[in-house]
């Protein structure tokens, strides 16, 4: 997508927007349908880089089409920015329910109907193009890109990657969520994001909004580094912050990366390849930085465990017998945070010693946690500290009031 | 929406920027506070660090503190943490990728381990834990253990603390020969 995203808005621009539009949804809903029905992971990357061809032509051609249906290219440019952000902070909680009630082919065979059906009013347009052979679309020389606009574009976006994909797996590996659990946990990003969309209309100065939007994402994500306890509501306070700053950020620098360029499909185009762009380096950064966290966390949660074990005043026996099903249960875990409650049943008739032995589990289960949680942090921190340096891009801006 | 009035817009601007930076803030302080920070798993004791002996309630308390302070002794002598040789005397597989990593030999392991568990009965001894009528027959004991049969006590761990059940099977027979 990043790289296709230009190359397809050149596209659009010589074969006119509708035609590129109306191809772009095809191929983008049939390789969707070559990913549902994928039954090797070559075959599902291969379609997936084919839907990226077709959703970046798609996504870049309606940035042309858009100011004839909404009357003009201002409102053209809000709406489109706003969309791409809301799809944004959509994308995880949609995927999780639809992966839990259905299956993760699910995601993409269900996109086969709505690109179709997004297809349909462009098919006149294309028709139109193809009938006349005149592009709607005025020729204009492209300027060049707004270079501090999709560099801040980039590094923001690297920060909500971290957000949206890394809070996923903290919610299902760390703490043992279902999908469809962790998805209905995110889904206050997007709702926090809807939210944030209406303060664009209030406030008019689009660095101010990517500026508070940020440092919004920042404040969200240091909250993620920084959770005292592994409890599900305390990641809805910075959810809400980044699902806010989501929105006011990336629609204000893609507005600032479009005011006053044209053609749109190609200012548009840098902006998509500039978050997606960012969205790669983030997790290419984070991950090195998360797998080694994640290795040490749990050495030091064992450790952790080990010790509540040695120090617990159950029976030695019982101890011995709790120890091996609760090294069993971590082999079968094969690195993953394991759920220990079996290995303690059936709890002990006798009264004090059942106590005895909820205790050792809650402490043994909250070292877990313990470890969990802090293996994402760092990776939070970095995230956290990459929106705050997308503030000096931001400031290198030229203000551009919409 | 009629767009704001340029100074109103100025004005909501540092609104919208002062609060994010306030809400930001306020986020990152209150769990900072809350011990955000320190939410990481307890750091491991200092084996070397002397663990003071508590008068045991029943065999299975005894046997406890006999076991954890036996390997605090032997880590302690090894330089490693006591979890760690907990976890290592678990299997022999596990026995041996510790011997590996910390460049230990087997006979330096069962050495340390005869060694802390003769201490460990002094220890129980002065605490009053354990009376010099068992204390003594049991360190006699132990000092015959040869250097193998010690490895072999290692060697019948089948869990994570097996080295609990090595130290507590004889420990806790001749305990149970000895009691009224």
């Amino acid at each position: 997508m990043a790289l296709a995203a230009v190359p397809a808005a050149l596209i659009a621009r010589r074969a006119g927007p509708g035609r590129t539009a109306a191809v772009g949804l095809a191929v983008f809903a049939g390789a969707g349908l070559a990913c549902g029905v994928a039954d090797e992971l070559s075959t599902l990357i291969l379609a997936r880089c084919v839907q990226a061809l077709g959703g970046a032509a798609a996504v870049t051609a309606s940035l042309e089409l858009l100011p004839a249906t909404v009357g003009s290219e201002r409102r053209a440019t809000v709406i489109w920015a706003s969309a791409g952000a809301t799809g944004a902070a959509l994308g995880p909680a949609v995927g999780g329910i639809l992966t839990e009630l259905i299956s993760w082919q699910s995601i993409f065979l269900l996109q086969v109907p709505v690109a179709l059906a997004a297809a349909v009013p462009i098919f006149s347009v294309a028709r139109h193009e193809a009938a006349t052979g005149i592009i709607d679309t005025e020729l204009r020389q492209t300027g060049r890109p707004h270079l501090w606009a999709n560099v801040a574009l980039a590094m923001v976006s690297a920060a909500i990657a971290a957000a949206l994909f890394l809070l996923v797996l903290l919610l299902i590996e760390g703490w043992r969520l279902s999908p469809i659990g962790a998805a209905i946990v995110v889904s206050v990003m997007p709702l926090a994001a809807i939210l944030g969309s209406r303060l664009d209309a209030h406030v008019p100065d689009a660095r101010a909004r990517a500026a508070a939007g940020a440092i919004l994402v920042s404040g969200g994500l240091g909250g993620l580094a920084l959770l005292p306890s592994a409890k599900v509501v305390l990641t809805l306070p910075p959810q809400i912050l980044v699902g806010i700053g989501l929105a006011l950020v990336l629609s204000a620098l893609t507005e600032t990366a479009l005011g006053g360029r044209a053609p749109q499909a190609i200012h548009g185009g840098w902006t998509i390849s500039a978050r997606h762009a960012g969205v790669v380096i983030g997790l290419l950064a984070l991950t090195p930085v998360f797998t080694a966290d994640i290795a040490q966390q749990r050495e030091d949660a064992i450790d952790a465990g080990t010790a509540v074990i040695l120090d617990s005043k159950v029976d030695p026996l019982l101890k011995l017998s709790l120890a091996e099903k609760i090294s069993d249960r971590l082999d079968d875990e094969k690195g993953k945070v394991p759920t220990i409650g079996p290995a303690f049943e059936p709890l002990p008739e006798n009264e004090d010693e059942r106590a005895e032995v909820e205790t050792l589990q809650d402490e043994l289960q909250d070292q877990l946690d313990r470890g969990a949680t802090h293996a994402f942090s760092p990776s939070f921190g970095l995230a956290a500290l990459i929106g705050l340096l997308a503030l000096i891009p931001i400031g290198l801006s030229r203000r551009v009031d919409l | 929406m009629n767009a704001p009035a340029p100074a109103e817009g100025s004005n909501r601007a540092w609104l919208l920027v002062g609060g994010s930076v306030v809400a930001a803030l306020l986020l990152v302080g209150i769990y900072f506070a809350a011990g955000g920070a320190s939410y990481t798993p307890e750091k491991t004791q200092d084996p070397c660090k002397h663990r003071p002996w508590s008068n045991p309630e029943s065999l299975g308390d005894f046997a406890n503190q006999f076991s954890v302070s036996a390997l605090d002794g032997a880590a302690c002598q090894l330089g490693v943490s006591r979890e760690a040789l907990a976890q290592a005397l678990a299997t022999p597989e596990a026995r041996e990728e510790f011997l590996d990593r910390y460049d230990i030999s087997d006979k330096e392991l069962a050495r340390a381990i005869r060694a802390s568990l003769l201490r460990t009965v002094d220890d129980a001894e002065q605490a009053g834990a354990l009376s010099p009528l068992l204390a003594d027959p049991l360190r006699s004991f132990l000092k015959q253990i040869p250097l193998d049969q010690a490895i072999e006590l290692v060697n019948d761990a089948s869990s994570l603390l097996s080295s609990a059940e090595g130290f507590l099977g004889p420990a806790g027979a001749l305990l149970e020969q000895f009691l009224p």
